[in-house]
């Protein structure tokens, strides 16, 4: 009976979440008609504007056609796996895509490792020494990293380590797996600092709330050992409004995720979307915020079905926590 | 029979900032003796409990000696004072319904306390022996033990708990507050179990709660503790025949009587203060009426007058003669009742009243099937009902605040079953005639408006009053409900709860309405300031002739301020008829039980 | 490692002076704002004039903070850069706030289609991610600070909202509101004269809070090289333009990006400290 409940639930958020990308889709698709000017010239990119050129742009992207045959063609392709070939260049955005994905799952898993850990071991231990220094100090440390986007933090880090201290590289990716890791230690690091901020602040203030309830105040009463209670009682309930603000960390990831490798000049999908940008390469801006809105999507996806299934509250139907 | 205390505390003082919070405190408790500390809220009762177990929360501290079968507990390192909890001593909490680990299944509260014992290694022994401890507490149904926390009432949760705190066998139990937080019916059961459990275990129980009739009908010794002071200690036969201290005698005078009607009940005037704010002297003397200079010379001592027998009253003698006149006075007093005529119109009358709601998952929950009630004007009915049977909701269609699925209802006259659809001026008209006071009084009031903003708007809608009149108005309601004139300028957060009350009246008192919806305008308010509000509501009885639809859960109160009685039980009246009656014979099961449930 | 589940550590009685941290928020903040408002009295140096001649230099007695790739004086640029850090996240910050009390009262308040519609529409823009938003539709539709400005209004009003609404969603069972009901006053009156004072104290507190967000977007933006116009001193641009002369004169980077991060730093304190003290 469990398991199709929690069933449930994963087809009603998939329910949810197809409209949703087919909006965005939509959106995304409708980028080409926001850019001022005609949109053809948006199209033509370098190429020179004489009216064979822009008739047969015309005909590649089905202008003439009514918006929605537009749209509904474009949807075609995308789900045929054809995200059309960028503007400069010439290159299939999909092959672009998978080239620069690589760097970027590398910087964020290894992100994620550091701030799910360090995060919230950090925010544990600053609620357990509650109004000591270390908590004083992890506080401030939280304020300050919220306040920094890792393009700042990037900066610093860059200055100090690759500057000053010459530890590490201060540009690219590097090649082999060790020499990536180098490269994408300081990266990986910013990115981290600016996340780790806002689950430190979360954990901590959750844990702290927990440990103010009477069911933990109960268990003491009843002569818990300290571990049975901070792992029974206050974590688990402690946690979950960290999952449930799984959704805004994944935000935070990617945004930063864009920062660092444009300070790192690191060859990922965030510095792809950016030069799309600043080069005004239509195809290329669609086809990546594509994949970023799915990765997007999916993750706030999977963070919602993990909620489910650690709070039984969400599963029986009773009311919201 | 002096048995060896199981627990003595000695000059037990809690401080919190630096502020005191309880004074001193000795108690004695011998083995499976049942002792109760009653008082109201800032006693500081509840963290003399927590105290005990030396779990103050953070920014509480204790000083003094507490010894436990010949150890102190205050100098215990903390790993043997962990083991002493559960296993020697245990504590239970207030309220139900926050005491369970919400992710952890009810059963397994109990298994994890047991699973260190050898014997329990065994899945089956283990799950055996849950089931049994459920059992001992009247829980028999296999399947509540795999039930999360959510999914218990106040009642079954409070049960579980009560296994919990009992796994390991302790010897000696604290429960604070263990029914408030439950329905009348509840609470008398859980009462009753807590009795037979610790007779059964021949354990020493500590009952910290509010209600002194409780504690007599349940306790051996009572400990009177009032802003963080013992003012009086004895048998708990011996404090009820003749209680020593004026608190006492006071508090005891406060709660109504069920059985009959008084037509005022004693109450203590002022507000229940910060122990903080009455150092120095005796803290009752401000609210004493027979408080000398010498009262508030210093702080009275506790001082033993026959062997057990304690009182910091230090004109016991003098005022005892007085104390057992006003006593008895209030004891015999019973009032003649005003029979009112049957031919009378009703000023409100409700007809078959169906209120459906949209429940979880689409189902539909019936809050009120069919209820018909009247009110006749200078009447005033009880609508008494535990929580669920739709007494609230009742009320609340009645002003408006709710409208019908079916059923009419009339206001003086006029078709109020659906405020959407009336007519402006008809509604305007209802709106004048009937007004509703709540149940908290701290939230019955904009926390961002004077008491002058709140009544000069409420005094707008009657339309009655031009702008010079207001201010007038303002002072005359104040008045009326007791309140000096300068509160206007005041905002709810400097006022105590009684004081938020009466202002909360005398908004729903500014438009002149005929008659009143109040919603257990009382229950969350001290023993000692209850007793003020209900006078208050007699007196406006009686000067302003209005109606009131008093709606309760409990009886003794309904007893005092209401000719009339239904009785709502999930949704249909059950019962219905004058006061001594309902009270006095009745006839439903329902109606017995809710008298049965009343602390004698 | 002991967990002092058992102390009592003193949580110490309310301060009524405000600690350190908090006294240099508010003196960063204002130092900002006096920049924002007379830099042109403050800054040494024209932001603008461009010396190729010299080309980048390290700090000296001449240039305080050193000069960029063109010659400016940087020091200029970053206290004239205090004008696009202060003006665009007040803008961002009260224009979403101002939309979303109205948007949270309307429909925390009246419930039924019209919660149902907004919230959906909150809910949507909620799982769009907001720098990539603004990022991508900035950088498509081109326009300048205040076309950034103008995204970031629009993607903060839904988390906005949502703060809103709760908070009115908190007020609306209390019994004050039934009173005020049962007396017949209208619903226009309990929204603005019982509801909204009940809800500002909160919604103020957020709107420091915003700033900061706004900031740190705006500046990220820049940092892109989006959004403000080339040449304009703001921080976030200088970062940008400045990148390439981390080697010869870091200063020219660390100066702006301390600004971003310390201006931030202190909205955000006093954002917390005002929530802490509001919510008492």
């Amino acid at each position: 009976m469990i398991r199709s409940g929690v069933a449930r639930l994963i087809l009603m958020r998939l329910a949810i979440a197809i409209p949703l990308l087919l909006i965005i889709s939509f959106g995304i698709f409708s980028l080409v008609h926001l850019a001022p000017g005609d949109p053809v010239r948006a199209l033509l990119g370098t190429r020179p504007s004489d009216p064979e050129t822009l008739a047969n742009l015309r005909e590649r992207y089905h202008l003439n056609d009514p918006f929605i045959v537009q749209y509904g063609k474009w949807l075609g392709q995308v789900l045929q796996g054809d995200l059309g070939r960028s503007i400069n260049g010439n290159r299939l955005v999909l092959s672009s895509i998978k080239e620069r994905a690589g760097v970027t799952v590398y910087l964020c898993l290894v992100s994620t490792v550091i701030v799910l850990t360090a995060g919230i071991l950090l925010g544990m231990l600053a609620a357990f020494k509650r109004g000591g220094r270390l908590d004083r100090f992890v506080v401030m440390f939280g304020v300050f990293g919220i306040s920094s986007p890792a393009f700042v933090t990037g900066i610093f880090l860059l200055y100090v380590f690759g500057v000053v201290l010459g530890w590490f590289p201060t540009f690219g990716a590097g090649r082999g797996f060790l020499d990536r890791f180098w490269h994408l230690t300081l990266p990986s690091l910013a990115l981290a600092l600016s996340i780790m901020a806002i689950v430190v602040k979360i954990t901590r203030a959750s844990m702290i709330e927990v440990m103010d309830r009477d069911y933990v105040a109960f268990a003491r009463a009843r002569g818990m050992s300290a571990m049975r209670i901070t792992l029974a009682y206050i974590l688990r309930n402690a946690l979950i409004p960290v999952v449930t603000a799984g959704g805004l960390i994944v935000i935070g990831f990617l945004a930063n995720a864009i920062y660092v490798e444009v300070t790192f000049a690191l060859p990922g999908l965030g510095s792809l979307i950016v030069d799309a940008v600043q080069k005004r390469d239509i195809p290329l801006i669609q086809g990546t915020t594509l994949v970023f809105a799915l990765f997007v999507v999916i993750i706030n996806l999977v963070v919602d079905v993990i909620y489910t299934l650690i709070d039984p509250r969400i599963r029986f139907g009773a009311v919201q926590s | 029979m002096m048995a060896a205390p199981l627990l003595t505390v000695r000059n037990l003082a809690i401080s919190a900032g630096g502020r005191a919070i309880t004074t001193g405190t000795n108690l004695d408790i011998a083995r499976g003796e049942t002792i109760a500390i009653v008082g109201e809220s800032g006693s500081g009762k509840s963290l003399t409990a927590k105290a005990i177990g030396r779990l103050l929360p953070p920014g509480v501290s204790a000083r003094g000696s507490i010894v436990y079968n010949g150890i102190e507990l205050m100098t215990l390192p903390k790993r043997e004072m962990r083991q002493m909890r559960g296993r020697r001593l245990s504590l239970m909490l207030q309220d139900p319904f926050t005491m369970l680990n919400p992710l952890m299944k009810s059963g397994l509260h109990v298994a994890e306390m047991l699973r260190d014992r050898s014997e329990f290694r065994d899945r089956a022994a283990l799950k055996a022996e849950v089931a049994r401890r459920l059992g001992e507490v009247g829980i028999t149904d296999p399947d509540v033990a795999e039930r999360m926390p959510f999914q218990l009432s106040g009642g079954m949760s409070q049960r579980v708990a009560m296994a919990a705190a009992l796994a390991r066998d302790p010897e000696l139990l604290i429960a604070d507050e263990p029914s408030t937080a439950l329905d009348v019916t509840t609470q008398a059961e859980i009462i009753k179990l807590l009795k037979r459990v610790q007779q059964a275990r021949g354990m020493s129980l500590v009952l910290i709660t509010h209600n002194l009739r409780l504690a007599f009908s349940t306790c051996d010794r009572i400990y009177v503790l009032y802003a963080g002071s013992l003012l009086e200690v004895g048998s708990a036969r011996a404090v009820e025949e003749d209680p020593f201290h004026p608190y006492t005698l006071g508090l005891l005078l406060s709660e109504p009587p069920a059985d009959k009607r008084v037509p005022k009940l004693i109450a203590i005037r002022g507000k229940v203060p910060r122990a903080d704010e009455v150092a120095g002297r005796c803290v009752f003397a401000d609210r004493c009426d027979w408080a000398e200079d010498e009262c508030r010379a210093a702080t009275p001592a506790l001082a033993e007058t026959s062997a057990g027998r304690f009182t910091a009253c230090i004109r016991r003698r003098q005022i005892a003669a007085e104390m057992r006149a006003l006593r008895g006075a209030a004891l015999e007093a019973d009032s003649a009742l005003a029979s009112l005529e049957p031919s009378i119109s009703p000023i409100v009358r409700a007809a078959n009243v169906v209120k459906n709601f949209a429940g979880r998952r689409g189902r539909v929950v019936q809050a009120l099937k069919g209820v018909s009630i009247e009110v006749r004007p200078g009447e005033s009915v009880g609508l008494v009902g535990e929580s669920g049977s739709g007494k609230t909701t009742l009320g609340r269609t009645l002003v408006g605040l709710e409208t019908p699925t079916s059923g009419g209802i009339e206001i003086a006259g006029i078709d109020a079953s659906n405020f959407a659809v009336m007519n402006a001026a008809d509604r305007a008209e209802t709106r004048r005639t009937i007004q509703m006071v709540f149940q908290d009084p701290y939230s019955t009031l904009n926390p961002r408006h004077s008491v002058r903003t709140s009544l000069r708007e409420a005094i707008r809608t009657s339309g009655r009053f031009s702008d010079q009149q207001v201010d007038a108005r303002i002072a005359e309601l104040l008045r009326e409900v007791g309140l000096p004139e300068s509160y206007a300028e005041r905002r709810p957060a400097s006022l105590s709860g009684g004081e938020r009350q009466r202002v909360a009246i005398a908004r729903s008192l500014s438009v002149n309405p005929k008659v009143l919806v109040c919603d257990e305008p009382v229950s969350a308010l001290d023993v000692s300031v209850q007793a003020q509000i209900l006078n208050l509501f007699k007196r406006l009885q009686q000067e302003l002739g209005l109606s009131y639809l008093f709606i309760t859960h409990d009886l003794a109160v309904v007893r005092q301020v209401a000719e009339r009685i239904y009785v709502l039980y999930l949704g249909e009246i059950v019962e219905q008829g004058p006061a001594e009656e309902v009270i006095g014979r009745p006839q439903h099961p329902y109606t017995k039980r809710l008298i049965d449930s009343i602390p004698r | 490692m002991s967990l002092h589940l058992d102390s009592a550590k003193p949580e110490g009685a309310p301060r009524a002076t405000m600690s350190v941290a908090m006294v240099l928020a508010f003196v960063v903040v204002a130092i900002v704002v006096i920049c924002a408002f007379f830099g042109a009295s403050i800054a040494p140096d024209s932001p603008f004039t461009q010396r190729l001649d010299i080309g980048d230099v390290p700090p000296s007695a001449q240039f305080l903070a050193g000069t960029d790739l063109l010659g400016r004086d940087v020091l200029s640029r970053v206290i004239h850069g205090a004008w696009t850090a202060l003006v665009g996240p007040v803008v961002v910050a009260a224009g979403a706030f101002s939309i979303a009390t109205v948007l949270g009262l309307l429909s925390g308040y009246l419930g039924g289609m019209v919660d149902s519609v907004i919230m959906r529409w909150v809910d949507f823009m909620l799982a769009l991610p907001t720098p990539l938003v603004a990022i991508v539709v900035v950088g498509v539709v081109g326009g300048g600070y205040w076309t950034a400005v103008f995204v970031l209004v629009i993607l903060f009003t839904a988390p906005d909202t949502r703060i809103v609404r709760s908070a009115v969603l908190e007020q609306r069972p209390r019994p004050y509101i039934d009173a005020a009901r049962a007396l017949g006053i209208s619903k226009t009156r309990i929204l603005f004269i019982h509801i909204l004072p009940n809800v500002l104290p909160i919604i103020l507190a957020y709107v420091v809070l915003d700033f900061a967000f706004a900031l740190v977007n705006l500046a990220g933006l820049s940092f892109l090289g989006l959004g403000v116009e080339p040449g304009t001193p703001d921080w976030g641009r200088l970062l940008f333009e400045n990148r390439t002369i981390l080697f010869t004169n870091p200063v020219a980077l660390l100066l702006p990006a301390g600004s971003v991060i310390l201006t931030a730093v202190s909205m955000n304190l006093i954002g917390d400290w005002l929530f802490a003290r509001l919510t008492r």
